[in-house]
């Protein structure tokens, strides 16, 4: 289904964000969700919680499909600014220096993929140092000093 | 859920100043038992979550990558001084972020910028970068948050849900509390809002006009030709019908004071600052009927002050290149999206921002190609993309400092507890990197 992707805080998102707990759980409840109205989620047989693959020209993200509570936007879609909605927005500045966040077009179909958590989510997408996923989890990976392994 | 109120504790600090949002509440109350803070009176859920905080993600030494891509504890020293080489020995550095420090730490970052030759550039290049150059293009109806609270009775949110970021602006600025001339609060005003979603600002407004998303400008425009008092021909603009904008028009001319809010939602979208320039405009045709002035609502607690920092530093507001050694500024060129996206910069360094929350993916892509370090108090994405980590502090709670409200207002904030042992703040940071550059600097001669 086509719709067209808005992202912004949420307060709910900035809650942890600003808790610093960005790589658990609750950071990834409350992120890493689609809100759609009623009326696209019924088109598309969801249901709350339900996971969705959208794609936009930019890349393609798992996200938790929500009801939104601030419908009716038929056809839009809300997602909080995070590390998941990064990835299908337009880095397209028109020159202006602010990128596109708001207003992309892109595509969601229903999945049965995971939706990742952020250090495996940064591991994956990007793939600077070559992790091993299955070392990440809510915890930060990092060696104390004095620590042999 | 509800909570009980806190009574567990030994000691109550007043007139702290909150370190979230760019309202910069400074009436808070910080709860401590034994030099911990257990609790906050009067701050928002944001704010407070912030201001209590998390602890088992918190940076708390200095990290380097090993040869394994793992985060290694490490010396301050031993990460100083690699940071200081890597910064003097690039070609095109990046310092970005800014928006959540103290202006005393900003004016640290500048020198260090100056003296490297490297691109310095805040959150504003993100967000109301845009408006800025409306600004500049057009011209700034400004106005403070006190004006509004005492005078307007006239409310209006564009593409902005203050309700979920700047939770207390509605409380303590603009609708509910009681001022000189608007004694009844609440009942002495209109507000309205206009956003394509029912947002929880829209819900507590008046009236709420729902338009089409990427449609701003043209609604404006229709907006700025009904105040002159043309006639629309469509039946309906921006999926906004004629009548209501009429309404709209209608109780905008008659306010005796308006005020005007606009956030990222006019910021962002295509038209990205042709959008502000219109609402400027229209702000200032407003102005031959009524009184009307407008603010951006400004994210953190201080992206406005390294705004002015830098503009009273360098002459320009953000996205400054010192490559040539004098101050350059050139939108779209010297941005830090822009340059990323053009991959140019073979350094760059974050202090108290995450660009990993931030940045669009496709821009992020270029930060795994380079050095990248990290200055800040929190594990967060961008700390998953970091070679080097510096743990800083927390400016209004560990360290005080100066930041600049949305409006201009320069607030000092207090420091309450003691930092981490090996935490320090990003003043100190910053100083202890440009006497290291000074010296590979006189090293190199």
């Amino acid at each position: 289904m086509k719709v067209i992707v808005n992202t912004g805080t949420s307060i709910i998102q900035a809650f942890y964000e600003k808790k610093g707990s960005t790589l658990k759980n609750e950071y990834r409840q409350a992120t890493a969700v689609a809100f759609m109205d009623l009326r696209d989620m019924q088109k598309l047989s969801l249901k709350s919680r339900d996971k969705i693959k959208i794609k936009s020209e930019w890349g393609e993200v798992v996200l938790y499909a929500d009801v939104s509570y601030d419908a009716p936007h038929e056809g839009i879609i809300f997602i909080p600014k995070g590390p998941w909605a990064n990835i299908i927005i337009s880095p397209e500045t028109y020159c202006c220096n602010v990128p596109t966040y708001k207003g992309i077009p892109a595509e969601i179909t229903k999945t049965d993929e995971e939706v990742l958590l952020v250090s495996e989510l940064m591991n994956k997408v990007y793939n600077k140092y070559n992790l091993n996923n299955s070392n990440l989890s809510e915890k930060p990976l990092y060696k104390k000093k004095g620590d042999e392994q | 859920m509800i909570e009980k109120p806190i009574k567990d504790y030994d000691k109550e600090v007043k007139n702290c100043s909150c370190s979230y949002c760019g309202n910069n509440c400074d009436d808070i109350t910080y709860l401590l038992k034994n030099d911990e803070i257990v609790g906050v009176r009067h701050a928002c859920r944001i704010g407070a979550s912030k201001i209590i905080n998390d602890q088992d993600q918190r940076l708390l030494s200095p990290m380097i990558r090993n040869d394994e891509g793992i985060l290694e504890e490490t010396t301050w020293d031993v990460a100083l001084d690699k940071t200081a080489r890597l910064l003097h020995n690039s070609t095109r550095p990046v310092l970005y972020g800014w928006g959540e420090t103290s202006v005393e730490a900003i004016k640290k970052g500048i020198k260090i910028a100056e003296i490297t030759g490297s691109v310095i550039d805040n959150q504003s290049t993100i967000c109301h970068g845009t408006s800025i150059q409306a600004f500049q293009n057009v011209g700034h109806p400004v106005m403070t948050l006190g004006e509004v609270k005492n005078r307007a009775d006239v409310i209006v949110y564009v593409g902005t849900n203050p309700m979920d970021d700047h939770p207390r602006h509605l409380s303590r600025y603009t609708t509910f509390p009681e001022g000189f001339f608007r004694r009844n609060g609440r009942q002495d005003r209109t507000i309205i809002t206009l956003d394509p979603k029912y947002t929880n600002t829209a819900k507590v407004s008046d009236k709420w006009i729902q338009f089409n998303m990427d449609e701003d400008y043209l609604l404006f425009n229709a907006l700025r030709m009904l105040l002159k008092g043309e006639e629309l021909e469509e039946k309906e603009v921006a999926g906004v019908s004629t009548q209501q904008l009429e309404e709209l028009i209608k109780i905008m001319k008659n306010a005796e004071y308006g005020a005007l809010f606009f956030g990222l939602g006019v910021s962002q979208t295509l038209a990205k600052q042709k959008n502000v320039d219109v609402l400027i405009q229209l702000i200032e045709d407003l102005n031959r009927y009524s009184k009307w002035s407008m603010l951006p609502m400004r994210g953190f607690f201080n992206v406005s002050g390294f705004n002015i920092a830098l503009t009273s530093e360098t002459g320009y507001p953000y996205g400054v290149d010192f490559s040539r050694g004098y101050p350059r500024f050139m939108v779209g060129e010297t941005t830090t999206i822009d340059l990323l996206n053009r991959r140019e910069p073979d350094f760059f360094m974050a202090v108290s921002a995450d660009p990993g929350v931030q940045f669009p993916g496709y821009t992020i892509k270029h930060l795994v190609n380079i050095p990248t370090i990290q200055v800040d108090t929190h594990w967060g994405p961008y700390t998953e993309l970091s070679d080097i980590v510096l743990p800083s502090t927390r400016v209004g709670v560990e360290t005080e400092g100066t930041a600049y409200r949305m409006d201009s207002i320069p607030l000092f904030m207090k420091k309450v507890i003691d930092k981490p042992k090996n935490c320090h703040s990003d003043e100190w940071i910053l100083t202890e990197l440009y006497k290291r550059i000074e010296q590979l600097k006189q090293e190199d001669e």
